[in-house]
């Protein structure tokens, strides 16, 4: 079974941004074998297909500000996830890897969503 | 001078399919570029994670919620954690069954003119709403 990835879907800030990038490169990268992601605000509906999927996988999600709704609504439905990334948190120890703008995360974001990727990929068992 | 108020796009940026993307992609661009000044946005899970303020704006001043598919999470999210949209609209409107698509989940590829065509339409709603405001 595949594990799931879940960003926040912030669309303010470049942190939520981030989180969305770094999701990608795991579902439709080179690990697609490995990761999908889930519509986050389909967790709000009720819907029982996207809760059933939580229930049983392995969750990662990546959040971009302390509210931390990817998280909050996983568990909102009654999931544990495997590991919980702040992206701030993740650049306060790659202080180098800054993103931009949430329209344009730049060469930092995308060197932060690297970050994340391999942060999960750690956690999965598999390293870049 | 009449009060106008800014109206919050709430775009449901669904991971899973191309129309989360590409009404996210219209959603920043009113945001950033169409009506800056007139506009503020919400992130949609903040209804349900947030403090209150989220929730109370919604409740006072009209909102757009800008949803990719027919499962309509932002309208109903908005309608259940906080008050009905002034508008809501589905991007199945626009894109049909493309919007369950893949293809451009990741990046706006080929829909850069619809992206923008939607954008427009948001631009006129939020022009209605605040000339109809009071």
């Amino acid at each position: 079974m595949k594990k799931v990835v879940i960003p926040c879907s912030g669309i303010g800030k470049a942190f939520g941004a981030v989180a969305r990038e770094a999701t990608y490169l795991l579902s439709d990268g080179e690990y697609n074998d490995m990761f999908t992601t889930i519509c986050l605000p389909l967790l709000m509906t009720d819907d029982k297909e996207s809760k059933r999927i939580v229930m049983e996988s392995d969750v990662y999600t990546i959040d971009g500000c302390p509210k931390k709704c990817a998280s909050v609504l996983v568990k909102h439905v009654g999931g544990t996830p495997a590991m919980e990334i702040m992206t701030p948190k993740v650049l306060a120890e790659n202080k180098e890897h800054k993103p931009e703008t949430v329209l344009d995360i730049g060469s930092g974001g995308r060197l932060l969503a690297d970050d994340i990727v391999n942060l999960i990929l750690k956690h999965g068992g598999s390293t870049k | 001078m009449t009060f106008k108020p800014k109206v919050g796009l709430i775009s449901c940026s669904g991971e899973a399919c191309s129309g989360g993307n590409i009404s996210r992609a219209a959603t920043l661009e009113v945001l950033h570029h169409l009506k800056p000044n007139e506009t503020v946005t919400i992130c949609l899970p903040l209804f349900l994670a947030g403090d209150e303020a989220e929730r109370e704006f919604a409740r006072k001043f009209p909102t757009i919620t800008i949803d990719g598919c027919s499962k309509l999470c932002a309208g109903k999210g908005t309608t259940r954690y906080s008050s009905e949209p002034a508008v809501e609209m589905n991007l199945e409107d626009y894109l049909g069954k493309y919007s369950e698509s893949q293809d451009e989940r990741w990046r706006i590829n080929d829909s850069d003119i619809i992206v923008n065509e939607i954008a427009q339409d948001i631009a006129r709603h939020i022009d209605r709403l605040r000339d109809e405001w009071g």
